[in-house]
């Protein structure tokens, strides 16, 4: 089997969850992946996407089932939307926003600009 | 080598205080073309110059003065600056560096996490299901217009024309590593903040000039200028901006309402001009201090 970098893996996984109706277990990824990966490799790849908010995932006996709700447009939206929430310093540094935030005084100047 | 050190400081000084100044009445475009490219030359020209200041001092330490091949008493006989002089401008380029490997360090980090955030869709206009009206671009490569279902539901037609028509012309003109190009030089050197206030300023105003060529209509623009602005201000009072970043947005309205700026090759030039003379000056730092190190040298080349 070629090499796997870790984008194409996530990938990977995230389509074979979305192929599943049920949730599925670590082992049964594992399985449905084929070839030869090591069981830690998929649970690293599983963890990394939940944390991102990717999938969701519901504890199965010891360990927990893993399914993915959202359709691909969703996704990107979700995310999107996760860039609007935590605007800090470095995100708006690098995104280039319509409008900055009004100072004290600018709204009414603006009204006043606007109803001329 | 006194002199020209001074003199590429006094270059440097003399661009923080001028820049701002000349900057606020150039077109938006060449504002923050000329802006970025001189805060980039003399944050580097200082930090040249500050090395070779330190230098004067840490080449007298024995390891360094064995490993550059020159003798660290006459290295400490020959050297026209005062140690202690040294030791500040060693202490003023350690922590210029860090602040700058520190910004850059998370700059880049927000860069990825954006361009990761937009994996997978090939859509240049991404809409956002959200209740706060709001637009931004991501940065090249592969930069989105991202836009939230508030703000196109309260816009006309023609002014979601406008939104987008301005971030367009961010994306055209890469903006996004104009403003991080200077976030950067000002990290290197903290009396550029006021010339990057500017640059910030110009480039929005560059997007509305452009929005307002395309469109063919300035009121338009600085109609929906303002009128995102209280949009955004009405569904999010508590968020009022610091007195210092604020008034940008009255600024646009009120530079759309009036005509285009006209071209100002003159104040080009003067600050053209006022770059040379920092490169002429790091240029006479280099020579300096090459013949001191060299008049010091162990090993004499023939």
């Amino acid at each position: 089997m070629p090499r796997r970098t870790k984008g194409s893996l996530e990938r990977a996984v995230q389509a074979v969850l979305s192929a599943h109706q049920e949730a599925m277990t670590t082992a049964q990824v594992r399985d449905a992946l084929g070839g030869d990966l090591a069981y830690t490799t998929v649970l690293t790849v599983l963890t990394r996407l939940f944390d991102k908010g990717d999938i969701v995932r519901e504890p199965v006996g010891r360990g927990y089932a893993y399914s993915a709700p959202y359709a691909p447009a969703d996704l990107t939206a979700r995310r999107m939307a996760s860039l609007l929430g935590e605007r800090d310093d470095d995100r708006a540094a690098v995104l280039t926003s319509f409008v900055d935030r009004l100072g004290p005084g600018d709204e009414h100047l603006l009204r006043s600009l606007l109803d001329r | 080598m006194t002199a020209a050190v001074s003199a590429a400081l006094a270059a440097m000084v003399a661009f923080t205080l001028v820049a701002p100044r000349l900057g606020d009445r150039l077109p938006p475009a060449a504002a923050a073309r000329v802006l970025t490219i001189g805060s980039l030359v003399v944050a580097a020209s200082t930090g040249f110059a500050l090395s070779v200041l330190a230098l004067t001092w840490l080449g007298q330490s024995p390891p360094i003065a064995w490993l550059a091949e020159w003798s660290a008493s006459e290295l400490d006989a020959a050297s026209p600056v005062p140690a202690f002089v040294a030791i500040i401008g060693l202490a003023l380029l350690s922590a210029a560096s860090l602040r700058l490997v520190i910004r850059a360090a998370r700059r880049g980090r927000a860069l990825i996490d954006v361009h990761r955030a937009h994996h997978g869709t090939s859509n240049a206009v991404i809409v956002v299901d959200s209740e706060q009206p709001d637009a931004f671009t991501t940065p090249w490569p592969g930069g989105r217009i991202v836009l939230t279902s508030a703000l196109l539901a309260a816009l006309t037609p023609a002014e979601q024309r406008v939104v987008i028509a301005h971030e367009r012309a961010h994306l055209r003109h890469q903006h996004a590593w104009w403003l991080l190009l200077a976030d950067l030089a000002e990290a290197a050197n903290p009396l550029l903040r006021p010339t990057v206030g500017v640059v910030q300023h110009a480039v929005e105003r560059w997007a509305d000039e452009e929005a307002a060529l395309v469109i063919g209509d300035r009121t338009l623009v600085a109609r929906t200028v303002a009128r995102v602005a209280l949009l955004r201000h009405d569904t999010n009072a508590r968020q009022v901006a610091p007195a210092a970043t604020g008034g940008h947005v009255p600024r646009r309205v009120q530079a759309l309402l009036s005509a285009r700026p006209r071209r100002q090759p003159w104040l080009t030039m003067a600050l053209v001009l006022l770059l040379a003379c920092s490169f002429l000056a790091t240029f006479a730092v280099q020579r300096t201090g090459d013949a001191l190190f060299d008049q010091v040298a162990t090993v004499q080349d023939r």
